[in-house]
Formats: C-alpha cells, sequence, structure tokens
C-alpha cells in the first residue's frame, strides 16, 4: 500500500489511528501489527509467509542466544540468523544477478529464476540482522513476539524506511508516551512529506519520464533531466522518511532522522551524513566498524571503505550500475579523506557545486536500466551523440517545470524552515498569524492533495524496489 | 499555552477530517458514468480467495477508491487550477489553455506514421480506384496548429505534413483548407470544429469536385451546454458552449443508412446531441460505413469519403450536391470489405482526415 493513495489516507488510516486510540495500552502493538500484516499484504499478500517466518527466526535465535552463557554458542547463533536472514535476502533479490552474470562469464544458459522481490526485504532484514547484533552484544532479547513482530513490521517504516535500530526503539516498544504535542508533531511531519511526494516529487518524476521517452534529447534536456531527477529522488525518499517519522510520532514512537539538508553539503563524506542517515549508521556499525573502521592501516581503511560502498550499492539494487554507483562514491570518500577536504572548505559554493554535480552524476547512475544507458546519459550532458544544445522540447519543458524546479531547490535548503521558525518567533502580527492558520494550511494541503490523488497522477515511491 | 491549543487544534482538525472524510468515502453514491471524463467509474472488485491471493483484488479496489472520491469533479478541478496557476505548469495531462481554448499538445510528429497513413490509402486507390476516378486528400489541421506556436507549446511542423501528404498521395488533388479556418471555427472544449462554421471548407471541396453547395443552411441550436472532451480531461473549470448544426430541405430530406449495423438513422440526432458526446448527434458518432442518400439531388453525382470524426460535421454539408455519399472509416473497417457496399465506378473519391488520427495512423487497418 501507498502512504500517498486514497486507500491509505481515506479507508486505512482513520480504520487503523480509531482503532489504536480506542483499544487499551496493552493492545496497540497488537493493532499496530494487524495493521502492519495488512498493510504489507496489502501489496505482497503472498510474500507476508516469508516475513512472517523471518520475524519469527529472528525471535527464536533471540531468545535462544539471550539464554546461552557461552559466548562461543551465542556467537553461533548470531551467526547463523544473521546468514538465514540474508540468505533470504539472497535469494530473493540476488539470485537472477547471480545466474545472469555466471551465464555471461561461463557461457552458459543456466535459466533465471525471474522471482518478483518481496516488497522492503531490504528494509525488515537489516532491521532484523540490527535485532540480531544488538542481541548479541548484549541488548536483552525480545520475549513478547507480538513486540518484536512489531518492530520488525511496523508499516510507517516498514517499506522504505528508515532502518530503525532495535536498540533505538526497545524501550518504545514496551512503553511510549502518546501526547497531542507529539502526535500534532507527526501530522504536521507526514502533511508536509506527503506535499513533498505528490507536490514535488511526483511532479519532477512526469518530467525525468518525459526526458526518458522522448525523440528529442539535447544537451540541455540531459542536464534538466539531471537536475530534476536529483529533486526527485531527495523529495520522494525524504518525503517517505518523513511520513514514516510522522505516522511514528502519532502511535507514540521517536524514530531518528533519515535525511538533514543533503544537498546542502560541502563535500561527499558530509553528503553520507545527511543522506539516508540510517543506511549509513547501519553500514558504519555492523559492518565498517567491526572490519576495523578508521583503526587500522591506510590500505586496510581504503578497502574497508570499498567493502562498504560495494555493499551499499549492492543493498540498492541487484544490478551493476548500483555497485558502480556505491562504488563511484567510495572513490571521492577515500580522495576527501586524503586531504582535500580542507582545500574546498575554502570555497563554499565551490564545493557545493562539487557535491552537487557529483551526486547528479551517480543519480544518473543509479537511476539508469543499465550502466550501457548511464553511459550514454551522462555522456549527454556532455553533447556526446551529437545532440544538439537544445530542443524545442526541452524549452518547453523547462519552462512547464520552472516553478517546481525552484521550489524544489529551495526546499531542498534549510531556508524555509529556518524563515518560518523565525517569522513564528518574532511575535509579530505575521507570525502570529501564521502560527494560527497552520491546522488550517495542513487542512489545505490535504485538500489540494487529495486533488492530486484524485487525478489519478501519482508513482510509486522509488525506495520500494530496494 | 497557545502552542498547546494549536497542537490540539491540528490534532482535532485532522481527526475530524478524516473521520468525515472515511464515513463519505463509505457512503457516498457512486455515479454510473463520469459525464465530464466520459468514462464508466470503477467498480467495487469481486472479493474471493483467489483476488485476495493473487493481489487482484487490491489493485481493482486501488482503482476503485481513487474514483469512489466524493466530490471528484471539484478535486480534479483543485489539482488541474493548482497545476496550470500555481505551479505553472505548461499543461495538465497534456491540455492546454490558451485564448479560452483548450488543446491537447500534439507533439512530436511521427513521419513514419504520416506516411503509413499515404500509404494505406495507396492501398484503396490500388484496390478500387483508377484513373476515371477524381480523387482528393483534404487534411484538417488540429487546434495547435492555431494556438501552440503563440503561446509556446509544442507543435507539428504542419507544413512538412501537407508538402509530404500532397507529394505521397500523389494519386489525389490535394485540397488546402488551413487557410479557411481559425481557431474560433473549433469547439474551446473539444477537439472539432464547429459545424456552422465549415461552410467554406465545403464549399471548396464541393467546387473542386464539379458541384455548387446552396446557400440557404438555417443554424439550429442542439444543446446550448455542450461540454466537449477537453473538458472533462483537462478538470478545468470551463462554460459550456453551444453546439449547433445547418439544416436545409435537403438534408431533412436524406435518408441515411448505418450499414454497420444495418439500420436507418438520422443525419443529425439531438438525443446524442445531449447524451455523454454531443458531438456523436452528426451521423450518430463512430460508425465504420454509412450511406446517405439525396432523393433531391440535381444530378447522380456520387462521393465516397474516407474519414474520421471531422468528416461527421462536414459530409452532411456536402449533401446538397451528391445524390449519394458513402461514409467510411478505416480505423474500424479493413478496406478489404468495403468492395462488398461500395460501388467506386464513377464515384468521387475524398480522402479526408485530420492531422491527428494521421500522427496515429497505426489505428487505420
Amino acid at each position: 500500500m501507498l502512504f500517498s493513495s486514497i486507500t491509505f489516507l481515506y479507508y486505512f488510516l482513520p480504520i487503523v489511528l480509531g482503532l489504536y486510540f480506542i483499544v487499551p495500552r496493552q493492545w496497540k502493538n497488537s493493532v499496530l501489527l494487524l495493521a502492519s500484516l495488512l498493510f504489507y499484504g496489502w501489496g505482497e499478500p503472498k510474500y507476508l509467509f516469508l516475513m512472517t517466518l523471518s520475524i519469527g527466526l529472528g525471535y527464536l535465535f533471540g531468545i535462544g542466544m539471550e539464554r546461552q552463557s557461552k559466548h562461543k554458542v551465542r556467537k553461533i547463533l548470531c551467526t547463523v540468523s544473521v546468514a538465514i536472514s540474508l540468505s533470504f535476502l539472497l535469494y530473493f533479490k540476488y539470485a537472477d544477478f547471480f545466474i545472469a552474470n555466471f551465464n555471461t562469464a561461463t557461457g552458459l544458459s543456466v535459466p533465471l529464476l525471474r522471482i518478483a522481490l518481496p516488497i522492503g526485504i531490504s528494509f525488515y532484514t537489516f532491521q532484523m540482522i540490527s535485532y540480531t547484533m544488538d542481541v548479541y552484544q548484549g541488548e536483552k532479547a525480545q520475549t513478547n513476539i507480538i513486540h518484536l513482530a512489531t518492530y520488525i513490521a511496523m508499516f510507517p517504516q516498514l517499506i522504505a524506511g528508515p532502518i530503525v535500530r532495535y536498540s533505538d526503539i526497545a524501550a518504545q516498544l514496551k512503553q511510549r508516551q502518546h501526547s497531542a504535542a507529539l502526535a500534532a508533531a507527526g501530522i504536521r511531519r507526514f502533511v508536509l512529506g506527503l506535499a513533498k511526494k505528490i507536490l514535488i516529487a511526483n511532479q519532477l518524476g512526469e518530467l525525468c519520464a518525459a526526458f526518458r521517452v522522448s525523440n528529442e534529447k539535447s544537451v540541455l534536456f540531459y542536464w534538466l533531466y539531471g537536475i530534476a531527477f536529483l529533486f526527485h529522488i531527495y523529495f520522494d525518499f525524504s518525503g517517505y522518511s518523513d511520513m514514516a517519522i510522522g505516522l511514528g510520532k502519532i502511535f507514540g514512537f521517536r524514530f531518528l532522522e533519515n535525511f538533514n539538508y543533503p544537498y546542502m553539503a560541502g563535500s561527499i563524506t558530509e553528503f553520507w551524513r545527511r543522506w539516508h542517515i540510517s543506511l549509513g549508521t547501519w553500514f558504519r556499525d555492523y559492518v565498517y566498524i567491526p572490519l576495523g573502521g578508521n583503526r587500522c592501516s591506510k590500505p586496510r581503511q581504503i578497502i574497508n571503505i570499498l567493502v562498504v560502498w560495494f555493499l551499499t550499492g549492492f543493498w540498492h539494487g541487484a544490478a551493476w550500475n548500483f555497485i558502480v554507483w556505491g562504488l563511484f562514491f567510495a572513490v571521492f570518500l577515500v580522495i576527501e579523506k586524503s586531504g582535500i577536504l580542507s582545500f574546498m572548505q575554502k570555497s563554499k559554493i565551490l564545493a557545493s557545486f562539487y557535491v552537487l554535480f557529483l551526486v547528479m552524476v551517480s543519480f544518473i547512475i543509479f537511476n539508469a536500466a543499465d550502466m550501457k544507458e548511464a553511459v550514454s546519459d551522462i555522456a549527454g550532458l556532455f553533447g556526446g551523440h551529437g545532440v544538439p544544445l537544445v530542443s524545442a522540447e526541452a524549452i518547453y519543458q523547462l519552462r512547464s517545470f520552472a516553478v517546481v524546479l525552484v521550489l524544489a531547490a529551495v526546499g531542498a535548503t534549510s531556508l524555509p524552515k529556518t524563515a518560518m521558525e523565525k517569522l513564528i518567533s518574532q511575535s509579530s502580527f505575521l507570525g502570529k498569524s501564521i502560527s494560527a492558520l497552520e491546522p488550517v494550511f495542513l487542512l489545505g494541503l490535504l485538500l489540494m492533495m487529495t486533488g492530486y490523488l484524485a487525478d489519478g497522477s501519482f508513482n510509486p515511491f522509488l525506495y520500494f524496489r530496494f | 499555552m497557545q502552542a498547546t491549543k494549536k497542537e490540539h487544534m491540528i490534532c482535532g482538525l485532522f481527526a475530524v477530517f478524516l473521520a468525515a472524510a472515511f464515513g463519505l468515502f463509505i457512503f457516498w453514491p457512486q455515479p454510473e458514468y463520469f459525464m465530464d471524463e466520459r468514462r464508466l467509474p470503477a467498480k467495487f472488485p469481486e472479493v474471493s480467495a483467489e483476488s485476495l491471493l493473487s493481489g487482484r483484488f487490491m489493485g481493482g479496489f486501488e482503482k476503485y477508491a481513487t474514483d469512489a472520491v466524493p466530490f471528484r469533479i471539484n478535486f480534479r478541478r483543485l489539482k488541474a487550477v493548482s497545476a496550470l496557476y500555481l505551479f505553472h505548469r505548461q499543461d495538465n495531462h497534456g491540455i492546454y489553455l490558451q485564448d479560452g481554448y483548450t488543446a491537447k499538445m500534439e507533439y512530436p510528429l511521427n513521419q513514419a506514421n504520416f506516411l503509413r497513413a499515404a500509404e494505406r490509402f495507396r492501398y484503396v486507390y490500388d484496390k478500387y480506384l483508377n484513373e476515371n476516378n477524381q480523387v482528393f486528400l483534404s487534411l484538417i489541421p488540429d487546434k495547435n496548429y492555431f494556438l501552440a506556436k503563440s503561446s509556446g507549446h509544442l507543435w507539428m511542423d504542419y507544413s512538412w505534413i501537407e508538402e509530404t501528404m500532397s507529394r505521397k498521395v500523389d494519386f489525389a488533388e490535394y485540397i488546402g483548407i488551413f487557410d479557411l479556418l481559425k481557431i474560433e471555427d473549433y469547439y474551446q472544449t473539444d477537439t472539432h470544429w464547429r459545424q456552422e462554421k465549415i461552410k467554406p471548407v465545403a464549399e471548396r471541396i464541393a467546387q473542386k469536385t464539379g458541384v455548387i453547395l446552396p446557400e440557404d443552411y438555417q443554424p439550429k441550436m442542439a444543446n446550448p451546454e455542450f461540454y466537449g472532451v477537453y473538458y472533462g480531461q483537462s478538470g478545468l473549470p470551463l462554460p459550456p458552449e453551444s453546439l449547433q448544426y445547418l439544416m436545409n430541405q435537403e438534408i431533412q430530406m436524406a435518408q441515411v443508412f448505418d450499414l454497420q449495423n444495418g439500420k436507418e438513422i438520422p443525419v443529425y440526432d439531438e438525443t446524442l446531441a445531449l447524451g455523454r458526446d454531443g458531438y456523436e448527434m452528426f451521423l450518430s458518432g463512430p460508425l465504420s460505413l454509412i450511406k446517405i442518400e439525396n432523393p433531391a439531388a440535381p444530378k447522380d453525382k456520387k462521393m465516397v469519403i474516407f474519414r474520421d470524426s471531422f468528416g461527421s460535421a462536414l459530409a452532411p454539408l456536402l449533401i446538397p450536391g451528391y445524390s449519394q455519399i458513402y461514409l467510411a472509416d478505416i480505423r474500424y473497417l479493413h478496406p478489404d470489405r468495403l468492395g462488398k457496399y461500395i460501388d467506386f465506378e464513377n464515384s468521387d473519391i475524398l480522402f479526408l482526415y485530420s492531422t491527428l488520427v494521421l500522427n496515429h495512423s497505426e489505428t487505420l487497418k
């Protein structure tokens, strides 16, 4: 089920919220779990079994680890549990990638399995691993399977994150406070996230789609596409995270932030501290640090970075362009570690252009169907294939999406938030009016977005495929 | 204190809104037909173990829920207006508004499709026609021809279209009509031209075939509140327009046969003018083969028109000059089957097509 759908907004959400706040405290997790199973089963009924199996096994291994006093046995149980979780992911997500590459390398023609990717498997597998590792490292195992299943399957972040670490949420699963203040913050966050998705990301998605089918490419059109996709993926993904965090707050949970204005970063290193924070943290804590992290020789550090970014790319998709995308960042992270950072910090504007250009190129690779298309799209930015500088269609699309692009560019910075906070804090008439009208503004936004949904112009979230 | 009040207000408003919306969604009666969108709404999907397990129910429900939005037309309007005026998008679903006229961008020009159309016309010529037939080709510009250049929207190269088609269809004499038309000759909310405005077009075509049309056509009102196809597609709040037709004695006396369904039909069906697509009042809309007989014709003059929907409005104006007119729509009927119904001998032939249809000539059989 999509957050940005009529079904979710006007059927699922009212029923779930109504039930959740009616039932006594001890039943709230059960309501959330049932809602989450329905939410997941709505899109993937046949893979409900896979997710419940994964949860059941994780639960048993968690209990098993806690009951074992021998470190060695705990380690074996942890390894087996992680291996089982990863084997599901490998089979359902990567089997055909390995077979296809094996066929290419050997000239054989082993038939592909053509398994449909279970939605959200990358996210819930990583949460399951997080739980197992945290229990292995001393966190108390969850004895209530409803609580554990609620943590893994919780619908706000089940499909596209943020990846919530078990240790961050364990206490909240058992006991959490609900308040009007938290719920209001959640509603605000949810509505604004929905607006980011429907009003900005979806419109830019239309521009990207128009570019892809156009037979009238030009240098301008390639750049327009690159910039549009740069903002499209940010508003799509961060909008989803906002909605997840907002819904979490309504249900009394406090999820960690997943984005912090990544396009304001002054380096690639900083960019990755601001982009998909939960994934970066996961790889840092469960892969990079166990590999030795920074506390090892320089060559070993470089290898660690390459391994982490190879895995980060591969996590995003079973295709070479995702691996190249990950390693692309690894290269620049290594370069930045070599001392270039201090040089770049001398000019903020230059650093911004450097980051935005590299990130744009990276997302062109990311969004390509394959490496051939990625190379072709990047070449197009510089006039490759002999394309003209401009085309009528590119100019038209630029005119048609100019306002959306400007809104996206401004909205990707902290400027609107800072300006709004400043206005409201000034206690001026304008500030007071803005603050007072906020509920009406949020309602107006909801109504406008209902118009966009009724008109049928919505796209699935990009991160659903991961 | 004030912040807490506001937070309560946000929570309360959100809760009331969601509850009210949920209630409306459950109890709002769904229309049997979306008049503005000219389509049936999605029905509530069948519930069964198979449909649930396969996900078919869920897919069907998503469609149903999107169609079941209460005040749907208002919400679509809100979207269209915000897209055009708030986000300054140049079009909504490819439809734009310029000088009060809506048009759907037709872009890019598909050269292969124009060449294919020429090839299909040649097929008809080779199969049924010879030098004894007077053969004509006429192209109808779509509304973008008049609007797109000044509004900055995308448009096709119409000079290429005219030049290429007249060259490729060299067995036909090209009758240019672009110079006779202006945007006011089209409906503001529809694709089509207005019958009451295209008399000069009919006269030029008739004149080329050696026929002089009378002057006595009387305008009649069929529907003062006509909404064209772009009204619903654009979602924009547009005013209705009048749907008129031209009548005279010969047209009144003419007999029209729908050879597809084997029945007689009126030239103008006023009940259809008030129906789902008012433009269907002209020769009952999309029919594959029609025969018109004019018992009051001054001489035995026959014409076969290969046409699209634009031809439905033009053909009645030609009735006074011909004893018999066939209208064939080869989007619905393969040309091979025409010989069974039409005697092409000594008939004048007119290929009359809009640039819209020719740019999608994959529909021509």
